[in-house]
């Protein structure tokens, strides 16, 4: 099962959740804002 | 509720509990298809005209049978289709838009009373049915993973065969001398069917009646000093034509009849020992020169590959599309082929932005080879933040050769970005890399210490 994890857009700054499966293939990813592919995964900081 | 199949006996159609010939029978459409929840998203494409037409065939055969098909909405698309669904609801087949949420069975009469809500009319309806048909949905075969491997072939999220390409090559596998026919590929009727099939075996005439057969030109080569048998160039090639054993110490070799030449081995061994004919690491190292040899804080670097970004880019160009003039185009036959030390030595030699483009993930040329553009980038993205330089300066984009839009929307937006990066960032990301050594200086260097360091030893 997919878990969600937060995802930056590198082009307009928007943040936002949706479904995240490291061990299941790569998928497209687009913002949802401006539709830009520079969408990158932020790591959760450790505690 | 059973196989229609099961249910025609000597001709006739009969309710296999009692073989008594049914008077009410119901379909549901979308079993187990178009539900993000619950089995299959995508459309099974053959099942709203199977249903219509096996509506006529009862029809014709049991005039005063009822029929009720509940649906979501009829796809009724190829020739004739609609004349045919038309003809259905003229011989009196009754069309109700909503599934049924609970199916009961009558113990006494075996007859089945389905609740369903039609979204026409808002009301929840109650029909009693002699027997019940699901038109269940389309499933890829389940081995389908194992021809995969044995082919090198490429599979959709569904699970069908990935054509090479959805408009330029749809019968074509991504391996040479491999074609798709029916449902293979994805959910289609006899005549889709047939008419892939037509064109699958036209194709493979082509290379059987060939009394040569031309090989990719721009393919890998490896340089055997350099290579560590580390295997990772295997790992990426999206065809595994390279052959290499890390215990054996073996060097990789290229398959070249096989190779495709997308170049992502090229870009991700780590010792410089892969490259690619025709768009070495020099040629595409003094095209970066040649861009940031002068004004490069008014540039911006974009690696195009050679099959969407590129011409998503010459569409741009012959659409008459308006967008600023300051990006520069690398072209690379595949977006797997940008190294990572192309990028930083971009940013070295001062360029604000650098944009790796390439084709969406389903028009992938190389059957997988950008996904390992995707991995490269994100590291790439870390790497920079850690040197203190904004991963914001390296952007990714996926274009086709029809999104002309597309590229010049980007490119509008590149230059408002490139705008506000500042001297002093450049100048900071210049010092950040001004020990960047290319993986090839390294290696040799290695070697050439390796070798000094043995010939010591031998006197």
């Amino acid at each position: 099962m997919a878990e969600e994890a937060t995802f930056k857009c590198l082009r307009c700054g928007h943040e936002f959740k949706m479904p995240f499966d490291p061990k299941g293939p790569m998928v497209e990813r687009a913002c949802p804002k401006c539709l830009s592919n520079s969408v990158r995964r932020m790591k959760e900081e450790k505690k | 509720m059973r196989r229609m199949s099961s249910s025609i006996v000597q001709g006739h159609f009969i309710r296999p509990t009692d073989h008594e010939t049914p008077k009410t029978i119901g379909f549901i459409q979308c079993v187990g298809s178009r539900s993000e929840k619950r089995g299959n998203r995508y459309c099974s494409n053959i099942c709203c005209m199977n249903t219509i037409k096996d509506s006529v065939l009862l029809k014709d055969h049991y005039p005063d049978i009822d029929i009720k098909v509940f649906y979501m909405d009829i796809r009724a698309f190829g020739k004739a289709f609609e004349d045919l669904f038309r003809r259905s609801k003229e011989a009196g087949v009754k069309y109700i838009r909503g599934l049924p949420g609970e199916v009961v069975e009558d113990p006494k009469t075996k007859n089945l009373i389905i609740s369903v809500e039609n979204t026409t009319t808002g009301e929840v309806e109650q029909h009693e049915l002699d027997m019940l048909v699901l038109s269940v949905g389309v499933l890829p075969r389940q081995d389908g993973a194992t021809i995969q491997k044995l082919l090198t072939l490429s599979r959709t999220a569904d699970g069908f065969f990935m054509e090479s390409h959805p408009k330029l090559k749809p019968v074509d596998a991504p391996t040479k001398g491999v074609f798709f026919a029916g449902c293979a590929e994805f959910p289609k009727d006899v005549k889709d069917s047939v008419t892939q099939a037509g064109a699958a075996s036209a194709r493979a005439e082509i290379i059987l009646n060939a009394d040569r057969i031309k090989v990719e030109a721009i393919t890998s080569m490896v340089d055997k000093d350099m290579c560590t048998a580390c295997e990772i160039c295997y790992r990426a090639c999206p065809y595994k034509c390279i052959e290499v054993d890390r215990e054996k110490k073996m060097p990789a070799e290229i398959i070249e009849a096989a190779c495709a030449g997308c170049g992502t081995c090229g870009a991700e061994c780590p010792f410089g020992a892969v490259t690619m004919r025709h768009f070495t690491d020099d040629q595409i190292i003094s095209q970066i020169e040649a861009i940031l040899e002068e004004d490069p804080e008014e540039k911006t670097v974009v690696f195009a590959c050679n099959w969407c970004s590129y011409q998503g880019a010459d569409f741009a160009g012959i659409s008459r599309l308006q967008y600023p003039p300051n990006q520069r185009i690398i072209r690379t036959m595949c977006s797997g082929r940008v190294d990572e030390e192309f990028v930083l030595y971009a940013f070295k030699l001062g360029a604000p932005i650098v944009l790796v483009s390439g084709c969406h993930f389903a028009d992938c040329h190389y059957i997988d080879a950008n996904r390992w553009t995707q991995k490269r980038v994100e590291k790439l993205w870390d790497k920079l933040e850690k040197m203190g330089i904004r991963p914001e300066r390296l952007q990714l984009e996926w274009i086709s050769a029809a999104e002309g839009q597309k590229f010049a929307k980007v490119m509008r937006e590149l230059e408002e970005m490139r705008k506000k990066v500042t001297k002093e960032e450049i100048e900071f990301t210049k010092k950040a890399l001004k020990d960047l050594k290319f993986k090839k200086e390294k290696r040799l260097a290695k070697l050439t210490a390796d070798r000094a360091k043995a010939e010591k030893a031998a006197v």
